[in-house]
């Protein structure tokens, strides 16, 4: 067989493939995303027909189910702007790490020319880090890269992602707890998550009989557990993530709007106390002055929604009742007048579904 | 390291690149430290279990070959005790443990021994008989002993064969590393064309009908028969392509070396009875346990009755080999029963001989086989015995078990592909077919590949032997 000969097989093979991947982005490619990676195929949905994108997780899309009205976050904000065309691209769970992979996707001639991120500071913390759904995120990630279609799903079916079980994920997690030792400004009787919660778990608080309450504890424990951590920006994968965003952003020419979420702060206060929220202001602060240095606008809603409207009572979560999504997003519409002073229209059509 | 994995891919071009690279004398040592590399992407520290067995085997030959009359069987019995009790330890300590546990709370008491945390060391199943087999052979005088320890190790390790087989002889594989392989086109492209129907086998079809098999096995309950009998000739496709495919892609690999490795399977559904299946189901496994238990307790040249104990006990090690459970020994144990059973009968009742009857008897074999998997794919024979009965009795359960249609044309592609084969090997078959054809199988195979390869995280069935 002569080099000549090999070489017209090896072309014919490379053409095979090309054939192939038109092939495969022709017919099966939109159904593999519907099951995969849906967020993908929502933006190809969208970025040609929005102004403005808005990524979000769960907080963008639940609502109280006692609740008239069921609107979310990014549809209130676009109540704003009622001359552009705000869409949200959201799934439970996202985080910066996915919405990365999804923005690297928009095409420099999509009509879309604002990002609007959200921005979850629990996303930064071991809890959300190494959740057990991060596995099957990962899984979704495959098929949001750059690569052409074909080799992406050949990729998915290689298992080209992190694989880790729940097992080995929560072994990560504890080991983060109980290795990033805290530093504080003052003294403080805990140097990690785990010495903090064994501390606050063990009988803290009382009934009136005398027996643990349980519900406060377990409460507490949990709020140590998620925000308990102060932000390594050389290590901290989200902040690469967020990074990684704002360099995109200005490569493709868009704007970014960072929202910064609003955390339950009266009850981590009242059921943790002080040290607890030092370090959540510490570590909000240094997100805000991190990412308007680098040219994003931030939009700071930390402690605009109050404790009792909050959703979730009993859980770590930015679930906003209506008036704190109201809230919210007036507050990312004020920060799109950067961008849109002309098309805000400050009348809010204050209507219910 | 997977074979259906990112680092194989690249693994192997870079390991044949630089075999051929290499002057022959130097190769050994590239198959040796690829092996390695290859067996410690498991898990690491097991290594030491193989060198345990290559240093055991490799002394225990040299040993056997030297000595004469009872000092040589005793060596061997020794090699060959060592090598089981390593098996033994790892793959049947807690299940005898559970046994002996059970007798003793019948008379009252408890076991003394305590249960552990074993995890079997991958494939451990396969290089033990293949390791074994050398020594026996020595023994037999029918091979000379390696006095060279890095071939004896690279015949033990050699990374295409080492976790799931074939289990493969040193007369044939031994004698094939020392060999000086010329770099051919042949070589190259039959054994792409090997590994490529090897992906499309175990990626496409096993790996698509994984999930189906586990959720049917997981709601038996509450499927409806017609269902249950859907999940049950689905595990019997996906075993026989997970442990095909993986078979082809490590002969593939070994032919791209120049190293001729052994067929495993040789399309056994289309087998007319078990007789027939099992010349044609993990065939390296049979000949192994035809040659060195079969043979030994007397074979064929018995008594009947002794015969039928010989064939019941083969079937039931053969069982016990896969694991230690109980589901395995009795899905070794039907295979020697209807083995015997068709043997006897075929005595007295001569069937005609034309298509349709062997049609008839390829799918009752089919049938046959794949009620037997039950047993094999069960965790317990409390799961198969609820897959029994649900079989038969959740007639009238509504359920919502839809299979793709994509699954069914892949299904339908493969057991096409498998006729076609029938008594013909993938890249023979492919080297024969005219140019056009071949290349429109080509894509075909790729596009089936890359576009529609199973996405869940799936090992070789074979790997936990």
């Amino acid at each position: 067989m002569s080099i000549k000969s090999i070489s017209i097989k090896v072309i014919a093979l490379l053409l095979l493939l090309v054939g192939l991947n038109m092939l495969y982005k022709g017919t099966l490619w939109k159904k593999d995303l519907d099951k995969e990676a849906d967020m993908l195929l929502e933006l190809l949905n969208k970025q040609d027909t929005c102004d403005i994108l808005y990524f979000g997780e769960s907080s963008n899309c639940t609502t109280d189910s006692f609740e008239l009205c069921k609107k979310y976050i990014s549809e209130l904000t676009a109540e704003y702007y009622p001359s552009l065309r705000l869409a949200s691209v959201d799934r439970p769970a996202m985080h910066a790490g996915i919405y990365l992979s999804v923005i690297k996707n928009i095409p420099a001639t999509a009509k879309v020319k604002t990002l609007i991120v959200t921005m979850n500071l629990r996303s930064f913390g071991a809890n959300w880090i190494h959740s057990k759904l991060e596995t099957p995120l990962q899984k979704s990630n495959v098929m949001y890269q750059l690569y052409p279609p074909l080799v992406n799903r050949f990729m998915l079916s290689l298992n080209c992602y992190e694989k880790k079980n729940e097992v080995e994920r929560d072994a990560d997690m504890k080991r983060q707890w109980a290795n990033e030792p805290f530093h504080f400004p003052y003294p403080f009787k805990y140097q990690t998550v785990i010495e903090w919660d064994n501390g606050v778990g063990n009988g803290s608080f009382l009934n009136p009989d005398g027996s643990w309450d349980m519900l406060k504890i377990g409460l507490a424990t949990s709020y140590i557990k998620t925000y308990g951590f102060q932000i390594n920006t050389e290590t901290n994968p989200r902040i690469k993530d967020f990074d990684k965003i704002v360099a995109v952003a200005k490569q493709k020419k868009l704007n970014v709007v960072f929202n910064l979420l609003a955390e339950n702060v009266t009850y981590a206060d009242s059921l943790v106390g002080k040290d607890l929220v030092f370090l959540m202001q510490q570590n909000k602060q240094l997100l805000i002055d991190r990412y308007t240095k680098k040219g994003a606008l931030v939009v700071d809603n930390f402690e605009v929604v109050q404790g009792k409207d909050f959703i979730d009572q009993r859980w770590t979560t930015e679930h906003y009742k209506e008036r704190g999504r109201r809230e919210i997003a007036k507050n990312v519409a004020e920060e799109l007048k950067k961008i849109y002073s002309r098309e805000f229209v400050e009348e809010f059509k204050n209507q219910s579904d | 390291m997977l074979f259906n994995s990112l680092h194989y891919i690249f693994f192997l071009p870079a390991v044949v690149i630089l075999y051929y690279l290499l002057a022959n004398r130097f190769r050994w040592i590239l198959l040796f430290l690829a092996s390695c590399f290859f067996y410690m992407v498991f898990k690491p520290e097991y290594i030491l279990i193989l060198s345990a067995i290559i240093l055991i085997d490799y002394f225990s030959g040299i040993y056997i070959e030297q000595a004469e009359g009872r000092k040589r069987k005793t060596l061997l019995i020794v090699s060959i005790l060592s090598n089981v009790s390593l098996l033994a330890f790892f793959k049947y300590y807690n299940f005898a443990n559970t046994l002996f546990g059970t007798l003793m709370w019948k008379l009252g008491s408890a076991t003394p021994f305590p249960f552990m945390e074993i995890i079997l060391p991958i494939g451990l199943s396969f290089h033990t008989f293949q390791s074994m087999s050398y020594t026996i052979e020595v023994y037999r005088g029918n091979q000379k002993a390696e006095r060279h320890l890095g071939y004896f190790s690279v015949y033990v390790l050699f990374f295409p064969q080492m976790v799931a087989g074939p289990i493969e002889r040193f007369a044939s594989l031994g004698r094939q590393l020392k060999e000086d392989h010329r770099l051919t086109y042949e070589n190259i492209v039959n054994g792409l064309r090997l590994i490529l129907y090897g992906f499309f086998v175990k990626m496409v079809i096993a790996d698509n009908l994984a999930p189906i098999v586990n959720e049917v096995y997981a709601n038996v309950g509450m499927l409806n028969s017609k269902h249950i009998l859907t999940g049950i000739f689905f595990f019997s496709l996906q075993i026989y392509a997970d442990f095909y495919g993986y078979s082809l892609i490590a002969v593939g690999s070994a032919r791209m070396l120049g190293i001729q490795l052994m067929d495993n399977f040789k399309t056994p559904y289309l087998a007319k009875n078990i007789h027939e299946f099992w010349q044609r189901w993990h065939i390296s496994l049979s000949t192994w346990f035809r040659d060195y238990l079969y043979i030994p307790l007397g074979g064929s040249k018995v008594k009947v009755s002794r015969w039928m104990f010989n064939i019941l006990v083969v079937f039931t090690v053969s069982g016990l080999w896969h694991g230690a459970n109980k589901t395995f020994i009795i899905w070794g144990f039907l295979h020697g029963a209807i083995y015997l059973i068709e043997h006897f009968t075929s005595r007295f009742i001569k069937l005609p001989s034309f298509k349709l009857m062997n049609v008839f008897l390829v799918l009752k074999n089919f049938v046959l086989v794949s009620f037997i998997w039950v047993f094999f794919r069960s965790e317990n024979l409390t799961k198969a015995k609820q897959i029994f009965n649900s079989l038969f009795h959740n007639t009238s359960v509504a359920d919502n078990f839809v299979v793709d249609v994509r699954i069914w044309i892949l299904l339908l592609l493969f057991i096409i592909s498998d006729f076609l084969l029938f008594n013909n090997r993938a890249d023979v078959y492919m080297s024969k077919l005219k140019t056009p054809i071949r290349w429109v199988a080509y894509a075909l195979l790729l596009f089936c590949i890359l576009a529609l390869a199973g996405v869940e995280k799936q090992a070789f069935i074979y790997f936990q032997f």
